[in-house]
């Protein structure tokens, strides 16, 4: 999860406490409003890098005492797995998304017009994408190059997500003639050992998650 | 009142059974300083109905007013003359002329109005300069870059003042990052400047810096989108679209 390679980046850069980390680290995402991490996050997450070895306290003990604030410093074993982070892609997440599931449940529900309801998530997503537009044109090119780019992704994925609909909104006859998705049943329980196959036939339509 | 109106706006080409409809009672307003977009597939009538308000075609139905005044009452010499005063085009290839410089470029249209040529370069010079281009000003359409071509056709549009500018396609033959560019100086020009500014696109990108966007299709308009919640014609806009939702 990034928020813990994030911090191991942080104490990376420099030896830090938990309060100062929650701060560098929402000014790296651009802000609260971008993620909005909690402290209780950012302490248990130093808690479960501390147990693995992947940071430890630096604090000087006081006399049997707490120090008033712990200060956490990057383990070598933490930086390897801070490189590890860097070398490997991160997939994006694409196939859960709910307006996916709202329009497909309208089509067996059969409640609403298909078409309104791709131009009301239109309008949401221009509402947006004026949004984004209008935040990124306030940021200074010369000191929030860093913001600009986040808002960017950010317009360029609306823009996607809007070809998209015209393109939904053209097919949807198309989906609207189809069989509508049905459940491929399975035998309750587990499989008999042994037999890999399913006792009844699978559908003769393809299946994409197959 | 509003700055351009239209009632019932219809536009057929042919006759009998070739006729096609590219417009199909169209009503809508936009009030000065007012930035829309027009957006819809191709074919859907937006470039029919740039050119009916901009009094460059005629309507087969219905009527456009400016100011309250109908172009389709008007004599041809009159619409020509509030087409070069109150309307400012803005085209895809920018349509410079290419053996003039950017100041002669864009002090063309108030040169051909009569006005002194001393003056019309010094209005054209103004506008070039709060675009950017102080520095462009004798350079020839081939010395510039495409956006700064299209800064220069914006210059153009807005040197005699007019009330409304029509923008068809402004970015079409732009990159991305002049694209962003120039629809941001549109937004400035109705903005800053409290021009009418209608722009036809394809580019969600670039719609979604318009205070509105009106869909197209097949002639008609499907929805009518502010972008922007502001206080007082929100509340009228959504009365407005539940009306037309509901007929």
């Amino acid at each position: 999860m990034s928020v813990r390679h994030a911090i191991l980046g942080l104490l990376a850069q420099r030896p830090r406490h938990g309060y100062e980390l929650r701060a560098a680290f929402e000014a790296v995402v651009g802000g609260d409003t971008n993620w909005d991490v909690k402290p209780a996050q950012i302490y248990t997450t130093l808690e479960r890098l501390d147990r693995a070895g992947l940071v430890a306290c630096i604090s000087d003990m006081g006399e049997g005492e707490e120090p008033s604030r712990r200060i956490y410093a990057i383990t070598p074993q933490g930086a390897a797995a801070l490189r590890e982070w860097f070398s490997t892609g991160v997939a994006p997440q694409h196939q859960r998304d709910e307006f996916f599931v709202k329009l497909m449940t309208a089509l067996v529900s059969g409640e609403t017009d298909l078409s309104r309801i791709i131009q009301t998530q239109r309008v949401t997503l221009y509402r947006e994408l004026h949004a984004a537009t209008r935040q990124r044109d306030s940021y200074n090119p010369r000191r929030a190059m860093a913001q600009i780019l986040l808002l960017d992704k950010a317009s360029m994925h609306l823009e996607a997500d809007l070809r998209w609909l015209d393109i939904t909104e053209q097919r949807l006859e198309e989906v609207k003639n189809q069989p509508l998705p049905e459940p491929e049943i399975r035998p309750r329980g587990r499989p008999r050992k042994g037999s890999h196959e399913s006792k009844y036939p699978p559908p003769e339509r393809v299946r994409s998650n197959q | 009142m509003s700055l351009i109106q239209t009632e019932n706006l219809t536009k057929i080409y042919g006759c009998g059974e070739t006729a096609v409809t590219a417009l199909d009672h169209v009503n809508m307003q936009v009030n000065a300083g007012e930035f829309v977009a027009v957006m819809g597939p191709s074919g859907c009538g937006k470039s029919t109905l740039l050119h009916l308000l901009g009094g460059l075609d005629r309507s087969t139905e219905g009527k456009v007013s400016i100011d309250g005044t109908s172009l389709a009452e008007m004599k041809d010499n009159d619409l020509t003359k509030l087409r070069r005063k109150r309307i400012g085009f803005v085209f895809q290839f920018y349509n410079l002329i290419p053996v003039l410089t950017a100041i002669e470029n864009a002090a063309l249209p108030v040169t051909l109005d009569g006005v002194r040529p001393a003056e019309a370069r010094q209005r054209a010079a103004e506008w070039l300069e709060r675009f950017g281009l102080g520095d462009r000003l004798n350079n020839r359409p081939d010395q510039l870059s495409g956006g700064q071509q299209q800064r220069v056709a914006i210059a153009r549009a807005l040197v005699a003042e007019p009330a409304l500018v029509l923008a068809d396609e402004p970015t079409g033959n732009l990159d991305t990052k002049a694209s962003d560019e120039i629809a941001a100086l549109l937004r400035q020009v109705s903005k800053e400047y409290g021009r009418a500014v209608i722009m036809v696109t394809h580019n969600p990108r670039i719609a979604a810096y318009a205070d509105r966007i009106v869909f197209l299709k097949d002639g008609k308009i499907v929805d009518e989108t502010l972008l922007e919640r502001k206080n007082g014609d929100n509340a009228k806009m959504l009365a407005d679209k539940i009306k037309r939702i509901g007929d």
